[in-house]
């Protein structure tokens, strides 16, 4: 026991910059894959269909690859394709275009739940169609969506783990190195589950209180 | 301009079939295991003592907000030096197991509380024991209530079996990533891996819709 | 001697006393309608006489054994699973909302009771199945899931699987309260017929022509006790309580 809090206060900072960027990493591509998401849900929902049937390619295609697998794709094809990107940006990449198909197919099922009626009723009262999605259809949508955007946000962070195998330095990746240091194989990995494990269930516990927030108004 | 060489997939077509047989074999281990483990620890919710439901979401909780492949991790580099020794592929089931197990345990609680109570007390007046009226009457329905989430957690599951490359298990995304190191054929390799993946999850999508089918809902 | 006796029979939920001491004896194939408003203690005395509820005094006593409880060293205590689960089996009930296993065929509602708490083997079960079901007008729904059937029919595969078991005593609980008026009739028809035959039976039911056709006695319950019983025609003609007055002048006739 005393070997291994050595050990840690010696990896302190490997530990700390990794759950750091496994933090950056998921938030980063929760944010900017739920923009995505939102614009690819309103347009399987009601663009024309030219635009419906690429972004339903798009979203199947992403939904029905393994993440690992878009992963070491895109680390391996993106610089092959001349982009040079390094392996947390390839991460990032990935991770966010599994977050914006996830939330797309989410918001679309949303979209399509709320009673035509009320398009119909913005309409008579003489809204174009943008401010009816802002005023009218995307507020709903949000509140609905809560439980499974939360719930997307801790898949993310589980996911970030697969960024170890590209090399980019989350907590993992850390992880693994400390113990090409010292063996300490038992009481690492457990540390790091341990610490996931406290990540996301802050996120769990936030959810349910915002969904409470929101459930009062 | 890169061009494209198919030939290479085409030399390594088995290796890649193979690949994908065995993704499918360990999901459908992992989800058989999965489905015990789910649908013990459901029933143990109904349980009148605390202490078994306690145990229950404890698990539910600590597996579901822990990675997949920090579990896979440890259970191949950690426990055998607690002495707890299994094989590569074992090694990976049971994780892929415990893993499902919790998410399943979710699946089997909302198909019980589906169940109309109703239904269970008819059971009762014509006699059934407990353990008769859950055998009988409440786990039919409840599996065909469970049915749509069981299928597709037995799609992300085969997803999820990507994984068992990173232990240098040869399955589909271990034979890309091995073909694309060693021919450079970048495209090739992660464009079939890819395609394969899609098509088996639509596959699969398509036979459950047909298995629903079959078992109309109550 | 009386098939079922229940004395000073009291049950609450929490601070709420639904049954404040019932005292009720049918006779070997007597029919016995009881009425009264909802929240009287009608339902929860059915349930209690099939020991789907447990109940905290007085006792329930079938063809002379006391039922669901037992007394050891001066200790009521509720009798074991199994024996609960035999004593239940001497009672058939038919529910309000039908009730049938949704993954089960017409026949096999009916066989479920009859293999595995009768100890049939599967052809006499179907044969004693497929019986009933005739006796109720549905052998040709026998092979329908209870989605594929109206809600009388439902209801008529319920009465064939309560009536299939053989039991000493029917529970029948408001069976046409969840039917559209047209449906009605089938079902009450079918009970009818059964009546005649010399099954026991204790109908609570919100159909008063019905309860004055079909049965010999009727009880009128109100706040938990019996406040008046009879002959149909004495409860129906000439009520003596106010209360029942009030309750017959409320239920359209």
């Amino acid at each position: 026991m005393e070997g291994f809090l050595h050990e840690l206060w010696v990896a302190r900072w490997a530990i700390g910059q990794g759950t750091l960027l496994t933090i950056q990493v998921s938030a980063f591509s929760i944010l900017l894959g739920s923009a995505l998401g939102m614009l690819g849900g309103v347009g399987l929902a009601y663009g024309p269909w030219p635009l419906r049937w690429l972004i339903r390619i798009l979203v199947d295609c992403i939904r029905g690859t393994p993440v690992l697998v878009l992963i070491l794709a895109s680390f391996y094809l993106l610089s092959f394709a001349g982009i040079n990107f390094t392996a947390i940006e390839s991460g990032l990449f990935s991770l966010t275009i599994f977050c914006a198909a996830h939330m797309a197919e989410v918001i679309r099922g949303a979209l399509q739940s709320i009673p035509g009626a009320q398009i119909d009723a913005g309409r008579a009262i003489g809204l174009t169609f943008l401010k009816i999605l802002t005023y009218v259809l995307l507020p709903q949508v949000a509140r609905q969506i809560l439980p499974v955007w939360v719930n997307t946000g801790a898949e993310l962070v589980k996911a970030s783990t697969l960024l170890s195998v590209i090399g980019a330095g989350e907590l993992l990746f850390r992880t693994q190195e400390i113990i090409g240091r010292n063996f300490m194989t038992l009481e690492f990995y457990g540390f790091c589950g341990v610490i996931y494990f406290l990540i996301n269930f802050a996120i769990e516990r936030l959810g349910k209180v915002a969904a409470r927030r929101f459930a009062l108004q | 301009m890169y061009s494209f060489n198919f030939g290479v997939i085409e030399a390594n077509a088995d290796k890649f079939l193979y690949g994908l047989a065995l993704g499918l074999g360990l999901a459908l281990a992992a989800i058989v295991v999965g489905t015990l483990i789910g649908l013990a620890c459901a029933f143990a919710t109904r349980a009148r003592a605390r202490l078994p439901r306690m145990l229950v979401s404890g698990y539910v909780s600590a597996i579901r907000n822990t990675p997949l492949l920090v579990i896979v991790l440890f259970a191949y580099f950690a426990l055998p030096q607690i002495g707890i020794k299994l094989g590569k592929y074992e090694t990976f089931i049971v994780s892929l197991a415990i893993y499902s197990g919790a998410y399943l345990t979710e699946v089997f609680r909302a198909g019980l509380l589906g169940v109309p109570k109703g239904v269970v007390d008819a059971g009762r007046a014509i006699g059934l024991t407990g353990l008769q009226v859950a055998l009988h009457v409440i786990s039919p329905i409840m599996l065909r209530n469970s049915l749509p989430a069981l299928g597709s957690t037995f799609i992300s599951l085969f997803k999820d079996t990507s994984l068992a490359a990173v232990i240098a298990i040869p399955e589909l995304t271990y034979q890309a990533r091995k073909l694309n190191t060693e021919t450079f054929r970048v495209a090739e390799a992660w464009a079939t891996a890819s395609v394969l993946y899609l098509s088996t999850c639509l596959i699969i999508a398509a036979g459950l819709r047909q298995l629903e089918r079959r078992f109309p809902k109550f | 001697m009386s098939l079922l006796s229940i004395h000073g029979l009291t049950k609450r939920f929490g601070a709420n006393e639904i049954l404040k001491g019932v005292d009720l004896d049918v006779d070997q194939g007597e029919v016995v309608s009881v009425i009264g408003s909802s929240g009287s203690g009608k339902t929860t005395l059915l349930r209690c006489v099939n020991l789907l509820e447990d109940f905290d005094g007085g006792e329930i006593i079938l063809d002379g054994v006391s039922i669901g409880y037992a007394t050891e060293n001066g200790r009521r205590r509720r009798v074991g699973e199994r024996e609960l689960a035999r004593q239940r089996s001497m009672t058939g009930m038919v529910f309000q909302s039908f009730n049938l296993f949704p993954h089960l065929t017409a026949i096999g509602n009916v066989m479920l009771g009859l293999v595995k708490v009768r100890r049939m083997n599967r052809a006499d079960a179907t044969v004693h199945a497929m019986s009933w079901l005739n006796r109720v007008g549905l052998s040709d729904r026998a092979h329908h899931l209870p989605g594929q059937l109206s809600g009388g029919q439902q209801q008529r595969v319920a009465i064939a699987r309560a009536f299939a078991m053989n039991p000493k005593l029917v529970l029948l609980d408001e069976i046409t309260s969840a039917l559209d008026p047209e449906l009605v009739g089938e079902v009450l028809g079918t009970i009818k017929s059964l009546a005649v035959e010399g099954t026991t039976m204790l109908i609570v039911t919100h159909e008063m022509r019905f309860a004055r056709d079909v049965s010999q006695r009727v009880v009128f319950m109100d706040g938990g006790r019996i406040a008046e019983q009879g002959p149909p025609a004495e409860i129906f003609n000439a009520p003596r309580v106010a209360r029942l007055r009030e309750f017959l002048g409320k239920a359209n006739m």
